[in-house]
């Protein structure tokens, strides 16, 4: 349904430009919930911008080709996209805060993005936002829908948010770590939420995070995103009980678990995620990684398996 | 072992809104008649979901808040009465760790004066002994002493931390509180930073009190732990007997809800979703304040409100039921 390929997104800045995304590629399958996993600045949110037409920042250039259902979206003209975005793909962000405007209703905002896709009445639009507000789980809805944001808590218009992007049924939702700013208990019961609905409405989902547990919870196939790459992608099960890359061996082995014996230490991964001006050359892990060779010097390729990684040790 | 601070009974109110407001002043119950005893060498872990009290609870614990109620004894001296200027050389044996390292840091000031501060103050050393401890300092934090020259904008996140830890080691404190020390940083940093924090308490001696709501970073830091629900603390014990049988409705399904990295183990943990957001401290629920949530809650938790008592010989809950 999505097929992104060699996406890369460079922004220019005063110290020469900068390459955000790499070269990435990657595919979305009908109704399938693809994980998308990595730490701040390893390019996971910027890809998926570039995806839904919102980086129009004249410094960026973004090269590569994004076809949604056949269609090329890099140089889409900005109108045609509008009418792509909220009907067809539909993004849920971190903050619901800064999704939602301060002066409206929820009712409102819902009504307004239904409005502005189909043509139906006020009634209607109202009637629906109500619908879904019940869908999203929000008691009362008849009552909700004439709130606005700060009179809901975090759970809330999160719930609110998802409304919204489930207005106009679309056939691919992009959420970008939609659990990171709320607690644990409201965490599941919003994981709960994406995966009831992405079964009743069969939307296909990509879900952005940083945290390895989201992922093993909600993901179908998940895809490791270090420094503006691809270092490893494939089905969930196979890629956390037999994870390839170094990277995701390590990230995985430094989480400290809930059960089980405590180890003294945590393993843990030395130095820090390369700043974007400054990438290493050639495997941008190699710096950090315990099993670093000659070969680490070039640019690891993925290779176009089921699971697979980029990285030499997997594939020399 | 020896109770280094103990706090008793300790309550923190604030006012929210203005007599101008539609609502009039409200009183915010943040940290609702609190006791707890931290032991020399141990880390409690205190937990739970924002809004709950643990950062007050915190503050109040360093006398960065004043406290409406209550004692704090730290170290045989009552703290809770004491006046600023008495404080002074107390606060040395009493330090705290932020959660946001690029906030607590003067960014104008280098590295090698942020450290030094307290040496100034406290330590009442001249600038070559400071420039000596301050490199001893980078290095016990995994720096390097030419670090000092630097800004805090220079380094990293995890670098950072350790910048905020070397200050607040500086002059060899008895008590560190951890306000949420790890949670801006990306996973792969933040192993390093809790890996660092014990090395430390074995080198040094150090006693924590470690905020955070992430349950299986505390798990791994803790020897004891205090789970807090809307001001008050629900459940305290052993970190192994809670997390091997919660005693509390609340702490079951705050472990059970930590989405679990393990494939393996996903499938077969049973969880529980709770229903509702946790309600607002300005006007808590009736009885047990966490009844409108539970699964099992009954008409005496709507009632009367449970208090702390001994379960099963080890952990101490508040709840009527307990599991």
């Amino acid at each position: 349904m999505l097929e992104v390929r060699d996406l890369k997104v460079s922004f220019h800045t005063e110290q020469g430009p900068a390459r955000a995304i790499d070269g990435v590629s990657f595919d979305v399958a009908e109704g399938e919930i693809l994980g998308v996993v990595g730490e701040s600045g390893s390019g996971k949110t910027v890809s998926l911008l570039a995806v839904m037409g919102l980086i129009t920042d004249p410094n960026v250039v973004i090269e590569g080709s994004i076809k949604y259902q056949g269609r090329e979206l890099v140089g889409l003209p900005a109108k045609e996209m509008r009418k792509l975005r909220g009907r067809e793909i539909a993004m849920i962000f971190q903050d619901p805060m800064t999704a939602l405007t301060p002066v409206y209703t929820i009712g409102w905002q819902i009504a307004e993005q239904i409005r502005a896709h189909n043509s139906i009445s006020a009634k209607q639009a109202e009637q629906r936002a109500i619908d879904l507000l019940a869908e999203v789980n929000i008691a009362n809805p008849h009552e909700a829908i004439h709130r606005y944001p700060h009179q809901l808590s975090g759970g809330m218009r999160q719930r609110a948010v998802i409304a919204m992007a489930l207005s106009c049924n679309p056939s691919l939702l992009v959420a970008d770590e939609p659990t990171t700013a709320l607690d644990v208990t409201v965490q599941a019961q919003i994981l709960d939420l994406v995966r009831k609905l992405q079964k009743n409405h069969k939307s296909a989902v990509v879900f952005i995070t940083h945290d390895m547990g989201v992922i093993a919870e909600i993901a179908d196939r998940v895809m490791v995103m270090y420094a503006g790459r691809i270092v490893e992608r494939g089905n969930k099960v196979a890629l956390f009980s037999n994870p390839l890359h170094p990277y995701t061996k390590a990230l995985l082995d430094s989480i400290p678990l809930l059960e089980g014996e405590r180890p003294r230490r945590l393993k843990s991964i030395p130095g820090s995620p390369p700043a974007l001006l400054n990438r290493p050359k050639g495997c941008a892990f190699a710096p950090r990684c315990a099993n670093r060779f000659e070969a680490c010097a070039s640019v690891p390729v993925l290779p176009n398996a089921g699971h697979d990684a980029a990285c030499f040790k997997v594939n020399p | 072992m020896t109770v280094l601070y103990e706090a008793k009974n300790v309550s923190k109110r604030f006012t929210v809104g203005s007599r101008f407001s539609a609502t009039g002043k409200l009183t915010l119950n943040a940290v609702d008649n609190v006791s707890l005893s931290i032991k020399a060498g141990e880390t409690l872990g205190l937990v739970g979901e924002s809004g709950c009290g643990k950062s007050t609870l915190g503050r109040c614990m360093t006398r960065l808040y004043e406290i409406s109620h209550g004692t704090l004894v730290f170290d045989g001296d009552d703290i809770s009465q004491k006046s600023l200027r008495q404080l002074r050389p107390l606060r040395a044996k009493l330090q705290m760790v932020f959660q946001d390292p690029s906030a607590s840091l003067n960014p104008r000031r280098r590295v090698g004066d942020l450290i030094g501060e307290p040496l100034r103050i406290h330590a009442k050393m001249n600038h070559r002994e400071i420039a000596d401890r301050v490199s001893e300092l980078l290095t016990l934090v995994g720096l390097s002493p030419d670090h000092a020259t630097r800004f805090q904008h220079e380094f990293s996140g995890g670098q950072r931390q350790r910048i905020g830890i070397a200050r607040a080691i500086a002059v060899n404190p008895k008590l560190i509180v951890l306000d949420e020390p790890v949670s801006a940083l990306d996973v792969s940093v933040q192993a390093q930073i809790v890996n660092l924090l014990a090395d430390l308490q074995e080198k040094l001696n150090l006693t924590y009190v470690f905020i955070a709501h992430d349950l299986s970073v505390v798990r791994q830091v803790s020897t004891r732990i205090a789970v807090m629900y809307l001001g008050s603390i629900v459940e305290i014990g052993n970190i192994e007997d809670i997390f091997a049988k919660p005693a509390h409705p609340y702490t079951q399904a705050l472990i059970s809800a930590v989405p679990e990295p393990d494939i393996k183990k996903a499938g077969m943990r049973s969880r529980i979703i709770l229903t509702g957001d946790v309600p607002s401290p300005v006007n808590p629920p009736s009885g047990c304040r966490f009844h409108p949530r539970c699964p099992i809650a009954q008409d005496r938790c709507r009632m009367e409100r449970p208090v702390l008592r001994v379960h099963n010989s080890k952990q101490q809950a508040a709840c009527h039921f307990p599991l």
